[in-house]
């Protein structure tokens, strides 16, 4: 098991009131899985991949990743998890602007301490990968969106996690770049990696083997991606979108 | 990762971010720049005075102690110094007398006189009436001529010796031994003339004539009090000679057991420290400017990083979810202002060091700068940088990484 969640609550205090953006969320996903995590906008996906992704600590419950209790660790050890555990990938990219697109892969490495030759080989291995060893020394704006994108999936690669996490990768992507991009997940699936994706759009979620449905801040829907995508939450049927 | 990766990286981080940033990162610089130069002038110009005015005290001879009614630095109730006993020539002489540590004693009366030869004059000019000894005590050299001497004194001779600036004004191109000048209304016989000494604090020792003391006592009647010039025979011995001559000079004024000395005894190296007493509020005043203008340089500092950080929310973000800590965040912008402020450093060193050279030349101030100066112009910056930096690096680094990340 790389990720379990338990009863994670995540708490905001909002003018007086409290509310939660996680209600108790269960959650068990297995090496090598490729899970995607749909939901509408306000149903607390982001924040569940904020918690997964060590950048925020749920208020209760427990999340062991990679046999690590992450819940009850401190600011310095949480960053060392994200450093050496995850790969994220963003919708906006996020890359820094004034870096060359190899200088931003190396970015993690920097903060693992790594010395400067063997990041460098690590950050080129990654990006061929990605197939973009002819833009190395191009920065983020001398670059097309899929290739920042491109760009933003090697530097998650360099790391080599044990998980890559991806927050709506398409949703900035024209429909046959973000398709590039999928068939890229699709492929680093099929060499080992695991990956989670968040999204909210149901015929990306229709591709992954698995994907859950999260409703106001708690787990609604758990099973293959192609019937959480369409499953109506009301009647239990799946709907004709599925067929067409 | 360990903090000297922190640092290294941190550095070329801060380098990147200044060379993005030209125009703020200059001018940021001249604001710390100006602060820096204004102390740095400020402290050569105290400095130079300082050690000008030590080197014209020296000038005073070192090992050289002068009695008075009056001290030369009067601080407190002028009618009690006004209402003071004479100095007598009988108290000279008990000094004289008793004084082991004493090598040279030569009794002083100082005047204010014209002189003239031949149309030119001089007005108001020190007149000094003491006996042949004299240029030991005061560490005067004969130029021309000879100085006074033992019979000059015992017949009363007109005779007056010349100094520099005085022989240089009235025989501007011929010699003035064995001329006649007027010193008053009576004529005195030129016999030698002074060497130059220089001025202390803008007024010439060289503008004055000497001429034999008893000469002077029987020209010039009337109840005087003197003043005793006495060289001490080594300049180590210049406490012990100073307790020496106070009980000397109490026993012969018979001064009560239970009253203060009512008499001064002037010493050229305690003059120097109650100078610096006396200008040292005023020094404080003027680097307290100079620490003012640092401290708004440093604000301009605080002002530019506070921005660098909201610009930079976002790479604050990504770097905190890549696993940079947040010391890592910190060094980073602590960095860069220390580099900005130390670059200020260097420039306001330079033209600081620069303005205090150009007040010594167009004004009568001097200016000197110890090497020390520079290292601590540089490093005062930095540390200015280091300090006002640490407020938006402290807010960077505990920018919340999903709000950051969230940032446009």
């Amino acid at each position: 098991m790389l990720i379990s969640l338990q009863g994670i609550r995540r708490e905001y205090h909002v003018g007086g009131e409290i509310v939660a953006a996680l209600a108790g969320v269960d959650l068990a996903i297995d090496r090598g899985e490729f899970v995607a995590i749909v939901g509408q906008s306000g149903s607390g996906k982001s924040t569940l991949m904020n918690v997964l992704g060590c950048l925020d600590t749920p208020t209760a419950g427990s999340y062991v990743l990679n046999g690590k209790d992450v819940a009850r660790m401190s600011d310095d050890e949480l960053a060392d998890v994200r450093n050496r555990e995850i790969g994220f990938i963003f919708q906006a990219f996020q890359l820094l602007p004034r870096e060359t697109a190899l200088a931003n892969v190396e970015l993690p490495l920097v903060y693992r301490g790594l010395p400067a030759k063997e990041r460098r080989a690590r950050a080129l291995e990654a990006l061929e990968k990605v197939h973009l060893t002819q833009r190395l020394h191009h920065k983020p704006t001398e670059l097309s969106g899929g290739q920042r994108q491109r760009v933003a999936i090697a530097r998650a690669l360099a790391a080599k996690p044990s998980l890559l996490l991806a927050d709506e990768p398409t949703g900035n992507l024209d429909s046959a770049t973000g398709a590039e991009i999928i068939r890229l997940f699709e492929a680093l699936h099929a060499e080992g990696n695991t990956i989670i994706l968040v999204t909210h759009e149901p015929k990306l979620a229709a591709r992954c083997p698995r994907a859950v449905r999260i409703t106001d801040g708690k787990i609604v829907d758990d099973g293959p991606g192609a019937e959480v995508a369409f499953r109506d939450q009301a009647t239990g049927q799946l709907r004709d979108e599925a067929h067409s | 990762m360990s903090l000297r990766v922190d640092v290294v990286e941190g550095f070329s981080i801060a380098l990147k971010s200044l060379r993005a940033h030209r125009l703020r990162t200059v001018l940021t610089t001249v604001g710390v720049g100006i602060g820096v130069a204004t102390l740095l002038a400020i402290l050569g110009i105290t400095q130079g005075l300082d050690t000008s005015f030590e080197k014209q005290l020296a000038s005073l001879g070192s090992s050289s102690v002068y009695v008075s009614r009056m001290p030369w630095v009067q601080l407190g109730n002028w009618w009690e110094f006004r209402n003071r006993k004479l100095i007598t020539l009988e108290q000279l002489e008990a000094v004289r007398a008793q004084c082991t540590l004493c090598a040279t004693v030569v009794p002083l009366l100082d005047d204010d006189v014209d002189v003239s030869f031949m149309g030119r004059e001089l007005v108001g000019i020190d007149l000094t009436a003491t006996s042949a000894e004299w240029p030991a005590v005061s560490t005067f050299e004969i130029d021309r001529g000879r100085f006074l001497g033992q019979a000059d004194d015992d017949n009363r001779r007109l005779v007056v010796v010349l100094g520099a600036d005085v022989a240089q004004t009235l025989f501007p191109d011929s010699d003035p031994v064995g001329q006649s000048v007027l010193v008053g209304k009576r004529p005195y016989t030129v016999i030698g003339t002074l060497a130059p000494k220089g001025k202390i604090l803008d007024s010439s020792q060289d503008l004055r004539v000497v001429v034999p003391f008893s000469t002077f006592r029987a020209y010039a009647p009337g109840r005087r009090s003197i003043g005793i010039g006495i060289l001490v025979s080594d300049a180590g011995a210049l406490d012990a000679a100073e307790d020496q001559l106070v009980g000397i000079l109490r026993r012969a004024r018979q001064t009560p057991p239970d009253k203060p000395d009512d008499f001064a005894i002037n010493r050229p190296d305690q003059v120097a420290s109650t100078y610096q007493q006396l200008t040292g509020a005023l020094y404080a005043v003027a680097l307290g400017i100079g620490f003012i203008t640092l401290l708004v340089g440093g604000i301009g500092i605080m002002n530019i990083m506070l921005v660098s950080v909201r610009e930079r929310t976002r790479e604050i973000g990504i770097r905190r979810a890549l696993g940079a800590r947040k010391r890592t965040i910190v060094v980073q912008f602590m960095l860069e202002a220390t580099v900005v402020s130390a670059l200020g450093g260097a420039f306001g060193t330079a033209f600081g060091l620069f303005g205090a050279k150009l007040v010594s030349w167009v004004s009568p101030l001097a200016a000197t700068v110890k090497p020390g100066t520079i290292v601590f112009g540089v490093g005062f910056a930095a540390l200015v940088g280091l300090l006002f930096g640490i407020w938006p690096a402290a807010r960077a680094a505990n920018l919340d990484p999903v709000e950051a990340l969230r940032n446009e």
